[in-house]
């Protein structure tokens, strides 16, 4: 019992890390119809810049104190993010307003390109590493209720918190602002919001800002936990059943999708790796997303908009 | 000089006012959600503003004695103009807000009205409408500047100009309001109200401070209500049952009364202000109680099992520990938990979580409805009067309430039933007398001082009044047997399908009904089985929908067999009406009820149908729209025959 | 108090509009005076939608120009229609239908709002005042149309009637200088019309907001309107004042024509 909760503990810890990557898919998709296969380069790019301001920075400035220099760091990534919005925004959105859906998921596919490559040349292609001072050692939890207690790693505790409390505060800007409210209004009906003075423009800069930061979390995190890599690209392949798990257009869609991919991930290795065979974790969220699409293919809480992708 | 001397009685509404702006000065008098936020008036404010309003009056040369007409909705300022009136000795003469012109005239005329307090631009457009045809105006202030801009006539005020006026005027003044408040009486008419009538044209019942304060009070003591009570103001104003509880007992106690933001919004500001003290005529609560069962039908099957479940539990066991009657420990946990999943949650909904005391009168409310409340905890009882005592006769006591009485004479009122049934009843709450109508006070008072209420009933065992019908609608049938109309009607009208009914019998062979169906039950019923239509005339005339109706009525002769005298009185005929009877057409009176005699003259034919045995008969109705047109709806009526049951005592 | 007719506020000159070789519209100037309620009627298909799509920029001529208050638009856009005080309804009622009616009248502040993000993503001091004066403002509107009762409802639960309020709601926050109404009572019953003519004369009134409408049902647009423009194919057939209209043989014709 005590083991099982464990996995379970641990695949809702994973998961938080995937909501966040499948959260940064659906607030563009809400907001603009595009579908951003860039996400996933964000992701790496964002881990990248941090890894190595945080390395620059103290360097630049003569900086002694590990903490301080990372802050600069993240604040350094996260200036570069914004400007990356804004330069994919004038550059590349702007020019194809209105245009089909399959054209602008290719535009995104070539900013993951041009992201990667960029990323690659200005910070170099070497495996870096992340330190902001995560707890690595494991503790042990509840020993009361479970015979041996319950081992669980500190950091994922921590990542998973930090991702939680990113969720909570995008939820409360976009329930209790006015510009979350144009957000929300701009992802209703785009139309309507131009015509009443909302400007599209500007509401694209903030929701690939808004992306960029939650990429920027989601890097570092990862990045602390992995290193920084060119496979970090790929998470986002791993976030994509998750979205079709939730629904390309719902924010609790992506978060639960999350949850329930890595739970089952998990799960599934540990149980029912050692009857098909190991890796179950690699394949078993797309095996999971190919069934949802079969049966429900909206997700679980999206609209009927998934064939536009 | 303050308006109240200490040595002064608290037995005219000014004088309580007075007092509480004193002694409870910085509490919450009042509250009006205006602009989604909840304004509030504390005692002192209140006085302050009756203070400038009735200046003001006095200032425009109104006169002790005389009347002045309130038409609008439940607004705190509605309220403080007849506490204004009131103090300058004068009359408030409250008016339904629905009414349409030609009803404001005859009590505009009959009250000599020169001074009228409307709410809103579209009431003012009324008096406007029939202004030719008042000798009497003079002045008309309105509440609500919303659209006024261009009414330019002199004679029409902003209720803001008149405030203004009475300021200067106390500062020129200062004694004059206090003397006025002192020189008044209890024995002063407090308020003139306009009997709706069932018949004849409406009579304006003076009642005196006196009578109000003594029904309020006793109100008051009989269910220990306190200056903490919370009442939500919605009802007419011009409806005794408002004026007694949202006007003269909020005086007597000192507690907060509260304005919804608007007829459609009384659902949620009721939700909002959680009333500890509230009022309502049944059809209020039935209305509330389809809500709830048409969102049960739509919630998930977990959801209605649940439901199901605590409601079976509640009927149960719910009403007799709101009686703190013996119950069993099994059953007493399961009201428990209940109360948790389902009776709590559905209170909230419904906004009476926090109601200590509630009331319902002015019609029969159905048995099933009275104990559904009861039984979910909330503490509904009957009370019974008139306009005529107040709304004060009888009240059911905490702990001994029946299903089929309205309870036992209230403190200080006096009840005795005369030889042909009729409930005739005395005490301080008795109306002074009908305005300029010395016939009909004369006749509705006996010698001995008495006032007869024309509605028949008997006293249980217990010393519980049960009312069966109005004495004079109470006839017989061909055979002899007793006929009580109303009691029937009412009967049908407990199915919640059924919206309206009107039996016809008396001196005939046999007792056949129209019916009106509720289209909100009705529609969600018809929306289940997917049967489609197009509205109420299409929707009345559907077979399953008579099938629906003729069950019911199944059910009312089966009871009606066990009631032994009544058995004659089953239904062996009905039709379901093509158009629903409304007010405006004359058909109900504004308080809904059936105007019996009208509807037979006008669908005398339909009458002639159901005795001559017919299966159906055309009708064309013409009917006004809410607009003021007119228009035709026609039909073809079905008539069905229902299954009687053979009377037990002949058997025996 | 009466409200007087000013001076020209929006002139159209010569406006020409095709839609591939397909014409709209054929060079159509009319001029709408400041505090009027101008109307623009014709039978379906006459290109009133793509005359008030030209107004508000969603359409570009390929001909003709747009002056407003003096200032001479060759391309309007919609956001820069908003700015100038140009607010709009329209006729299939583009309303935010997840969002409550009082979030969506809220997005008409949205030009109003002047403290930043970074404010508001604090949830903080000015933009917290602001937020609540924007409120209030709101209030009023829902106030002024009579909706309190469905304040918080999401706005695809509304019936039609109510939906079109809500979007009259939401272009009256914007506190527009001139407001283009689309089809206001299409699809109405007698007495939702009733009460969006009340709304529009008591807008027109109380806020001296200039008032474009196109409608196609003649009745009661000529009731509430200073001047009708006619459109006929792409073309205007009729300019002036309701009775003068009424009685212009060319118009009457159209209508006839085209079975009204």
């Amino acid at each position: 019992m005590g083991f099982f909760v464990e996995t379970l503990i641990g695949g809702l810890m994973a998961g938080m890390l995937y909501s966040l990557v499948a959260l940064g898919f659906v607030l563009i998709f809400k907001a603009s119809g595009v579908f951003n296969f860039a996400q996933g380069a964000m992701v790496l790019f964002a881990a990248l810049a941090m890894a190595r301001f945080a390395v620059w920075i103290p360097g630049w400035l003569g900086i002694d104190n590990a903490l301080l220099g990372n802050i600069l760091a993240f604040l350094a990534a996260g200036g570069l993010m914004f400007a990356v919005a804004w330069l994919i925004e004038r550059l590349v959105l702007r020019h194809l307003v209105n245009q089909e859906g399959a054209t602008l998921l290719m535009a995104t596919l070539g900013i993951a390109y041009i992201l990667e490559g960029l990323g690659t040349s200005i910070f170099g292609s070497d495996i870096y590493k992340i330190d902001i001072g995560m707890p690595k050692d494991p503790v042990m939890i509840l020993e009361g209720t479970f015979e041996g207690g319950l081992l669980i790693n500190k950091e994922d505790f921590v990542a998973a918190l930090i991702a939680a409390v990113l969720v909570g505060l995008l939820t409360l800007f976009f329930q209790k602002t006015s510009t979350g409210r144009a957000l929300r209004a701009v992802a209703d009906d785009h139309q309507a919001a131009q015509s009443i003075g909302i400007p599209l423009n500007r509401i694209w800069v903030i929701v690939w800002c808004v992306a960029g930061v939650v990429a920027l979390v989601a890097g570092v995190i990862w990045g602390s936990k992995l290193g920084v890599q060119f496979s970090l690209a790929t998470v986002a392949l791993r976030a994509l059943p998750v979205v079709i798990l939730g629904g390309l257009t719902s924010v609790p869609g992506a978060i639960l999708g999350g949850l329930i991919i890595g739970v089952g991930e998990k799960l599934s290795e540990v149980y029912l790796g050692p009857h098909i065979g190991g890796g179950i974790e690699i394949w078993f969220s797309y095996q999971l997303a190919l069934v949802f699409l079969l049966f429900r293919p909206q997700g679980l809480f999206g609209e009927k908009i998934i064939d536009r992708v | 000089m303050p308006e109240l001397a200490s040595t002064q009685a608290l037995d005219t509404f000014p004088r309580l006012l007075f007092h509480h702006a004193q002694v409870r000065a910085s509490k919450t008098a009042m509250r009006e959600k205006d602009l989604g936020i909840w304004q509030c008036w504390t005692w002192l404010e209140v006085a302050a503003e009756v203070r400038a309003l009735a200046c003001g009056l006095a200032e425009m040369g109104f006169t002790r004695g005389e009347n002045l007409a309130i038409v609008g909705d439940n607004r705190p300022r509605m309220y403080m103009m007849m506490a204004a009136v009131q103090c300058l000795g004068g009359v408030p003469v409250p008016l339904y807000q629905d009414a349409v012109a030609n009803e404001l005239l005859f009590v505009l005329l009959d009250g000599e009205i020169r001074f009228v307090f409307v709410e809103d631009q579209e009431q003012v457009d009324k008096v406007l409408e029939i202004q030719a045809q008042l000798p009497h105006l003079e002045h008309l202030f309105y509440d609500d500047a919303r659209g006024m801009r261009h009414y330019t006539q002199a004679f029409i005020h902003d209720v803001r100009e008149l405030m203004a006026m009475g300021k200067i005027h106390h500062r020129n003044h200062p004694d004059l309001l206090a003397e006025a408040i002192a020189s008044g009486h209890a024995d002063d008419v407090s308020v003139m109200l306009y009997t709706s009538g069932t018949t004849g044209k409406p009579k304006g019942v003076r009642l005196t401070h006196r009578a109000f304060i003594a029904a309020a009070q006793g109100g008051v003591d009989f269910d220990d209500l306190t200056d903490s009570e919370d009442i939500l103001s919605y009802l007419p104003m011009a409806w005794v049952g408002d004026h007694l509880f949202s006007y003269a007992q909020a005086m007597v106690a000192g507690f907060t009364i509260n304005c919804p933001e608007s007829a459609e919004t009384v659902m949620n500001d009721l939700r909002e202000i959680g009333p500890t003290y509230y009022f309502a005529p049944p059809r209020v609560f039935e209305n509330l109680l389809t809500q709830v069962m048409i969102r049960m039908e739509d919630a998930s099957r977990v959801k209605q099992k649940m439901f199901h479940y605590f409601m079976a539990v509640a009927r149960r066991c719910g009403a007799e520990i709101l009686d703190q009657r013996p119950v069993g420990l099994a059953d007493r946990l399961r009201y428990a938990l209940g109360r948790m999943l389902v009776y709590g949650p559905l209170k909230n909904v419904l906004g009476m979580s926090r109601i200590r005391v509630a009331y319902t009168a002015g019609a029969a409310i159905g048995p099933d409805l009275f104990r559904f409340y009861r039984s979910i905890g909330i503490n509904l009882k009957q009370l019974y009067g008139q306009t005529e005592t107040c709304a004060y006769v009888c009240l059911q006591p905490d702990g001994q309430i029946k299903f089929d009485s309205v309870g036992r004479p209230a403190p200080g009122v006096e009840v005795r039933i005369a030889e042909n049934g009729e409930i005739l009843v005395k005490g301080a709450m008795l109306l002074k007398e009908y305005y300029r109508r010395p016939d009909a006070t004369a006749e509705a008072i006996n010698a001995d001082g008495y006032f007869m209420t024309g509605d028949a009933g008997l006293f249980d065992d217990d010393g519980h009044l049960k009312i069966i019908d109005r004495a004079k609608d109470v006839g017989k049938l061909a055979n002899g047997a007793m006929y009580a109309p109303n009691y029937i009607e009412n009967k049908l009208k407990f199915f919640q399908h059924i919206k309206e009914a009107v039996v016809f019998g008396d001196r005939r062979t046999m007792v056949c009904a129209f019916v009106n169906i509720d289209i909100g039950a009705v529609g969600n019923w018809a929306e289940r089985r997917g049967i489609a239509y197009s509205g109420y005339t299409d929707l009345a005339a559907k077979p399953e929908v008579y099938g629906l109706i003729e069950e019911c009525i199944e059910q009312v002769n089966r009871e009606l067999v066990g009631e032994g005298v009544l058995g004659d009185s089953q239904i062996h005929r009905f039709l379901i009406l093509h158009k629903e009877l409304d007010p405006d057409d004359d058909e109900l009176t504004r308080t809904r009820k059936v105007r019996r005699n009208f509807v037979a003259e006008k669908y005398a034919v339909l009458i002639e149908a159901l005795y001559a045995g017919r299966q159906s008969q055309f009708i064309e109705t013409a009917v006004k729209f809410e607009d003021g047109r007119q228009g035709k709806v026609a039909a073809d009526l079905v008539i069905r025959d229902v299954r009687t049951f053979p009377l037990a005592r002949k058997a025996a | 108090m009466s409200r007087e007719i000013g001076e020209v506020i929006l002139d159209l000159k010569n406006v020409s509009l095709a839609f591939g070789g397909v014409k709209a519209l054929t060079d159509i100037s009319f001029d709408v005076r400041e505090h009027e309620i101008r109307a623009i009627i014709g039978p379906n298909g006459a290109g009133k939608s793509s005359m008030l799509n030209v107004i508000n920029g969603v359409y570009r001529p390929q001909q003709g120009e747009i002056v407003l208050r003096g200032r001479r638009f060759a391309r309007m856009n919609p956001y820069k229609a908003a700015q100038a005080g140009i607010s709009r309804t329209f006729q299939n009622i583009a309303l935010f239908k997840g969002m409550s009616v009082i979030d969506n009248i809220m997005t008409g502040r949205n030009l109003k709002i002047r403290t930043n993000l970074l404010l508001q993503a604090l949830w903080w001091g000015p933009a917290r005042r602001e937020e609540l004066a924007h409120r209030a403002k709101v209030e009023e509107v829902i106030d002024f149309l009579e909706i309190q009762h469905i304040r918080k409802t999401p706005v695809g639960r509304l019936p039609y009637g109510l939906q079109k309020r809500v979007d009259l709601g939401r272009a009256l926050a914007m506190e527009p200088s001139i407001l283009l109404l689309d089809e206001p009572m299409a699809g109405m019953n007698v007495e939702e019309k009733q009460d969006m003519c009340r709304f529009i004369l008591d807008v027109n009134d109380q806020f001296g907001t200039t008032i474009v409408l196109i409608e196609h049902d003649m009745g009661v647009v000529m009731d509430i309107s200073d001047r009708v423009v006619v459109l006929d194919y792409g073309k205007k057939i009729g300019d002036g004042d309701p009775d003068a209209v009424r009685s212009n043989p060319e118009v009457v014709s159209a209508y006839l024509g085209a079975g009204h």
